[in-house]
């Protein structure tokens, strides 16, 4: 085997100090010798690559950095070839924990007192920060975005490219902060139409009236005040994605007009003597079952089957706990870098509450929870104080849903345990503490599969 | 069984998630195995892991993964051994004997950390947080 450490004389004497002021830097640092072998690392270093000092000295350095751009594209290559630094390229690696970092990193070479190459040197710096407030406003998201292990979920990812690169229309189902305009704004970057503009509207927040002129827009003269023409959403989307959130709220009238665009590609402006064709993808969105409404006579039938040429439906939270710590692992993250803070995590006990919580708001309040206890919480870990009370209540559920008994209630929990575990029985038994043959007997008397 | 190795040159590829090539080993029988190299074109996790349901891989041996792309792949019921390096002879013939959980084939930092997955075994987390599919 090649890949093993090899002592060579380094260009820093890790004895000398220099590592403390190496250590000093708020920046990852690390210098290699001329065959690509680490020979400093700096504290900032083994923090961003999870890498400890002592596993990245002697290594090869894409070994440690893991960036996207290490064999094809190296810039400790390129500053060696030509001698010149490369400053603040932008870069992704996967630190060791299998997080997708972005990263600044700049190059130069390293000399020692008489001018002789000793080899370069590379600092980088974290900017996931600058990442995740330009997704936050620019709202690209991407399915890497949907944070989930839960089997739904998954299945839903591995259909989301062949959903995205057709135009049909889309219908996403789920509850209110289960994230469908998440999914609907990747869908849109996932597809061919991604250079063109993605317009959301939501449809229950607007009148009839207003409603109209907002999709199709209006001609001068339409109406008193309307003085030029204003174009609508349709012509801002043109090309790229309408997102119609809160379909199942529209009137009948609207309905019928929706439902005309939609058959026949074309739409009038308010005041307009002509229809104007559009190119727009539809993805219609509803916390409302539509069926229902449909049978109900409040929404249009063919206009739901119009709609409905795939549906998606998103499970809520209580439905795919097992996604729980890894949206808090997330949610914690995202508010270390926007707070400055560096809260570790959640204990054990604060974890148990917030798994029994039913989660009515979904995501959205699961992050409203998090983002609560990171008001009280300084440091360390969030612990039950920083909870609210309602979450202590006991076995209370706030939709005042109760397990019909306690032999649905021992299903729920198995259930959820076995999707925190991918199914493994052996690991679902071993978290539960109980012996594997008594899950075993247990998952048969409920009836259970370890992959329901 | 196909076995897929996501290389660079004679090496398994660094970054899984930005590599484009896959060398696939196909048994034919007891005395021979197919190897044809193909290309990933897709840089999203869904095309990465379609690229392998197409081409019915069932074991994957790769380097640096991010957490989406292994949940992607594993959710096809494909077996990921992640964050593996060496050259394709030596890591081919480490899986053949099951020897992967090697430090020597582990990429720098990642032994003794689980990101999830199905851990192997105190102190061998990170060699072996394979997903999906069937433990061999």
């Amino acid at each position: 085997m090649k890949i093993q450490r090899i002592p060579k004389p380094l260009p820093f004497d890790p004895e000398s100090g220099q590592n403390i002021i190496l250590d000093s830097i708020a920046d990852g640092v690390f210098t290699v010798d001329q065959d690509w072998r680490i020979t400093s690392f700096n504290r900032a270093a083994q923090e961003i690559t999870r890498v400890s000092r002592e596993e990245a000295v002697g290594q090869m350095c894409k070994d440690v950095l893991k960036a996207d751009i290490c064999e094809k594209n190296c810039c400790l290559r390129m500053t060696m070839k030509t001698g010149k630094p490369i400053i603040n390229k932008k870069v992704n690696i996967i630190d060791a924990d299998g997080r997708k970092l972005p990263i600044s990193i700049s190059t130069a070479l390293l000399r020692d007192g008489k001018g002789k190459l000793l080899g370069a040197v590379e600092t980088f710096r974290d900017i996931s920060v600058e990442e995740d407030l330009r997704k936050t406003i620019q709202a690209k998201y991407s399915f890497e975005d949907i944070i989930s292990k839960n089997h739904q979920m998954l299945r839903l990812f591995d259909i989301l490219p062949d959903i995205a690169s057709s135009s049909s229309t889309v219908l996403i189902e789920g509850e209110s902060g289960t994230g469908k305009e998440l999914v609907a704004r990747a869908i849109h970057n996932l597809s061919p139409r991604k250079r063109h503009p993605f317009v959301a509207v939501n449809c229950s927040a607007l009148p009839d009236a207003l409603l109209e002129s907002e999709l199709f827009g209006y001609k001068a003269g339409a109406f008193t005040d309307a003085k030029k023409d204003k174009p609508g959403r349709f012509r801002a989307a043109e090309n790229g994605t309408l997102f119609l959130d809160e379909i199942g709220e529209i009137t009948p009238a609207m309905q019928v007009k929706l439902l005309r665009v939609l058959q026949e590609k074309t739409y009038e402006p308010l005041g307009a003597t002509r229809s104007v064709e559009h190119n727009v993808r539809i993805i219609a969105a509803t916390n409302k079952n539509l069926e229902d409404l449909v049978r109900q006579n409040r929404f249009r039938e063919d206009l739901f089957y119009r709609i409905n040429v795939f549906k998606i439906h998103l499970p809520p939270l209580r439905e795919r706990m097992e996604d729980i710590p890894l949206l808090i692992g997330h949610f914690i993250g995202r508010f270390n870098i926007l707070q400055k803070k560096n809260i570790e995590g959640v204990s054990d006990e604060a974890m148990a509450l917030l798994m029994a919580h039913r989660y009515p708001g979904n995501i959205r309040e699961l992050a409203n929870l998090i983002e609560r206890a990171f008001i009280l919480c300084k440091e360390g870990r969030i612990e039950k104080k920083h909870l609210p009370d309602f979450l202590f209540a006991a076995n209370a559920s706030p939709d005042g849903k109760i397990a019909a008994s306690f032999r649905d209630l021992e299903a729920d929990y198995l259930q959820n345990a076995l999707r925190r575990n991918n199914g493994n029985l052996p690991q679902t038994a071993r978290q539960l503490g109980i012996h594997r043959s008594t899950l075993y007997r247990k998952l048969k008397a409920l009836k259970l599969s370890p992959n329901d | 069984m196909k076995l897929a190795l996501s290389v660079f040159k004679n090496c398994i590829s660094t970054v899984f998630d930005s590599s484009d090539q896959l060398l696939i080993l196909e048994t034919e029988d007891a005395n021979g195995t197919k190897r044809t190299t193909v290309r990933i074109d897709a840089t999203d996790p869904a095309g990465h892991a379609a690229r392998l349901r197409d081409q019915g891989v069932a074991v994957l041996i790769c380097g640096a993964i991010s957490r989406p792309m292994q949940m992607a792949i594993a959710s096809l019921g494909i077996a990921v051994y992640p964050f593996i390096r060496g050259t394709v002879e030596e890591v081919l013939a480490a899986y053949q004997s099951n020897r992967l959980g090697q430090a020597v084939f582990s990429l720098p930092g990642c032994h003794g950390r689980g990101n999830g997955g199905n851990s192997r075994g105190r102190g061998m987390r990170c060699r072996w947080r394979q997903t999906g599919g069937h433990e061999r």
